[in-house]
């Protein structure tokens, strides 16, 4: 059971809200889900697989039957699940410092949530809400989401001139091979081990 | 913010002396009550960071502890407890974090530091040699007469010099030197390029905190520091590490790639850093170096990388480019201002212009001190994140090409374009050009705190 698997790790974090709060987060959740210049910065963080904000109604969980009591819940819950490659404390320092706003915009309903900076309460905020990952699939767990982006924008361009590569003359598949060469090149980093974590 | 108290900072850590002859003298303390003696003596010959008016002085000495030493002082427990992890375990033991396996591991380094016995650093620099044989004289005498500490090895180092003349040059050949972070409150002529960049282009000191103790940082908060405060404040922490440069591999590397790349040898090794040997940097002058930018402060530590996020320039995976990647990932630089750290450099061992023989197995490199306030957060961080990996500048597991660990599997390319001159190149199987011979995590404390730790007056509450 770990957070860590290879070069991603995974976060989980369940904050609890006043019913009455997350009608405002749902109406935020609108706004932002309709206006994509809003979602940039985030989008931008190259080191982010994937991040999303889920509101868990407190009639929203699931009944097996069996016997199983309905639970009497008083607050709704906020479910924040995220996968990014580097290390935790560079995960949340890089959000307090560059999605600050977005990031209280999104948190402050919930309770206690002290404000993403300063960093340090913040980072316990998160160290007290956040759940341990139980099973854990990385299809790559040797490759970042920019190596991940990079053997795609290789395989296209390599795809690209195999398919034109037979009608070429020699003159014209150095010059095809030249493009390729200049299209890959910032693309071709190694894959391998994570650094070790600290 | 008002000035800072220059006089309680050590002045080391406010600048580069820039004195050319250098010798970093190793203690182990024997007892705490006379190495305590020892450090009351030592108080009034510790360099301050106060302004020298009068010219530059013959000699400096300045000091700080490991974990181990500070405990060797008897600093209370609780005191000792409240260190940071990083500097409580020291160097040698952050070995994996920071890459140095293999032909970097510790069973690899001097034997100064096998065991684990280095208590204290103590750095002389001198205008003369004999100014610095006379300093580290009067030290000696300074341990014998308090039977303090005992010297356990004493590292040389002086600047490369030509035709007789103090130079910035590494043993590489390239002019070092330009780039150093500016921080609000330290007097000091503030350059562009060399603090944090604002949305609107300019460039601004980063918080003093990013250095010292005591003083918020770019977070708005204090840095993580032992208690009581006032041991920690105007005080720091140094990174001391041996870094030993294999020239004959580095020059014969020049000569094989040059001959298969068409910009040939010179450029090649601009490529390698990112500014052509004599310092000019590669942004601002990418086909030929130019004097007037190395000469002119307003100049030469002024550029981005934004503009050539494919590298053609200067390449993704060059040294400057990933140490200080200024605005290369985005947000005005602002995921990286709180990853600067403060560089005090001073080479050792012969220096061999090119074109006379030089062996990789000559004791010969670079003496690197890194000061900042968060060993974890700055060194540690820019050493296995940006060093020893290359994600965030989107380059995978390629490491640094002068400074990564290789050992023979390194890979280095450099983004060109169609012109005969810029080609692109790929560099596989890159050798170790520089190893790890040793080295410590120091705190610096300040003269006041110097002073409570001569008085055994350290309490944590
Ligand atoms: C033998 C080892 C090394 C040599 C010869 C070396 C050489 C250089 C040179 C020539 C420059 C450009 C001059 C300048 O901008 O000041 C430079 C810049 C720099 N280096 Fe190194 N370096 C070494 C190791 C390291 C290591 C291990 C680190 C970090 C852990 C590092 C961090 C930096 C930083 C932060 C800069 C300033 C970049 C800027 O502000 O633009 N260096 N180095």
């Amino acid at each position: 059971m770990s957070n860590i698997n290879g070069k991603v790790y995974a976060m989980n974090a369940i904050t609890p809200m006043k019913p009455w709060k997350t009608w405002v987060l749902r109406l935020i959740f609108f706004v932002l889900g309709h206006v994509k210049s809003l979602q940039q910065d985030l989008i931008n963080l190259s080191f982010i697989e994937f991040a999303r904000w889920v509101v868990v109604p407190r009639a929203g969980f699931p009944q097996f039957g069996n016997g199983q009591e309905p639970e009497k819940l008083t607050y709704d819950y906020l479910l924040f699940f995220s996968n990014f490659n580097g290390t935790w404390n560079q995960y949340i320092d890089a959000f307090s410092a560059v999605l600050s706003k977005g990031l209280n915009l999104i948190w402050q309903w919930s309770e206690k949530f002290p404000g993403s900076v300063p960093v340090t309460l913040f980072k316990e905020y998160i160290g007290r809400v956040q759940f341990d990952t139980d099973y854990y699939f990385t299809a790559y767990p040797h490759a970042t989401a920019n190596d991940l982006k990079a053997a795609h924008a290789v395989q296209a361009s390599y795809d690209d001139l195999r398919s034109r590569v037979n009608s070429l003359s020699d003159a014209e598949f150095a010059d095809a091979y030249m493009s390729f060469v200049l299209q890959v090149q910032p693309n071709l980093g190694e894959t391998g081990e994570a650094p070790v974590v600290f | 913010m008002s000035k800072l108290n220059e006089t309680d900072i050590q002045g080391f850590v406010l600048r580069g002396y820039n004195l050319p002859y250098g010798r970093y003298i190793l203690l182990r303390f024997e007892n705490p009550d006379r190495a305590r003696a020892l450090v009351s003596k030592l108080l009034p010959i510790i360099t301050t960071g106060q302004r020298w008016d009068n010219g530059k002085p013959q000699s400096t000495v300045n000091i700080g502890f490991t974990h181990r030493g500070l405990a060797a002082l008897a600093l209370p427990d609780a005191t000792l407890l409240s260190f940071p992890v990083e500097f409580q375990q020291g160097m040698k033991k952050r070995a994996d974090i920071l890459g140095d396996t293999g032909l970097n591991a510790p069973a690899r380094w001097d034997d100064v530091w096998h065991g684990n016995d280095v208590h204290a650093w103590l750095g002389i620099n001198g205008l003369t040699a004999t100014a610095l044989d006379d300093c580290c004289s009067q030290l000696r005498s300074l341990f014998a007469e308090t039977r303090g500490a005992v010297e356990l090895a004493a590292q040389d180092a002086v600047s490369n010099m030509v035709d007789g003349q103090q130079t910035g040059k590494e043993h590489f050949g390239y002019t070092d030197g330009f780039g150093n972070p500016d921080y609000l409150g330290i007097e000091r002529n503030s350059q562009p390029g060399h603090g944090k960049q604002l949305p609107d282009g300019s460039w601004a000191p980063l918080a003093t905190g990013e250095l010292l103790l005591g003083y918020a940082d770019e977070a708005g908060e204090l840095p993580a520091a032992p208690i009581p405060h006032i041991l920690a404040s105007n005080g720091t922490f140094m990174v001391y590490r041996k870094l030993h440069q294999n020239l004959a591999t580095f020059r014969s590397f020049l000569d094989e790639q040059s001959a298969v790349y068409g910009g040939g040898r010179e450029k090649l090794a601009a490529k390698l850093i990112g500014r052509w040997r004599d310092g000019t940097p590669l942004e601002l002058a990418p086909d030929a170096p130019d004097p007037s930018i190395v000469k002119d402060p307003q100049r030469s530590t002024n550029f981005t990388y934004g503009a050539d996020g494919a590298g053609t320039r200067c390449p993704i995976g060059a040294h400057m480019r990933r140490a200080h990647p200024r605005d290369a990932f985005g947000f005005n630089g602002k995921l990286i201002d709180r990853r600067r750290i403060t560089r005090r450099g001073q080479t050792y061992g012969r220096f061999v212009p090119e074109g006379e023989l030089a062996s990789d197995a000559e004791e010969r490199g670079v003496v690197f001190m890194v000061l900042n306030a968060n060993i974890s957060r700055q060194f540690e961080f820019v050493q296995q994140q940006w060093i020893e990996y290359g994600n965030d500048a989107k380059q995978g597991n390629d490491k640094d090409p002068l400074m990564g660990n290789h050992g023979g599997h390194g890979k280095f390319v450099v983004q060109g374009d169609r012109s005969a001159t810029n080609p692109p190149l790929v560099c596989a199987h890159l050798p170790s050009f520089v190893e790890l011979r040793g080295g410590d995590y120091f705190f610096i404390p300040s003269m006041t705190a110097l002073g409570m730790i001569a008085m055994k007056l350290v309490d944590p509450r």
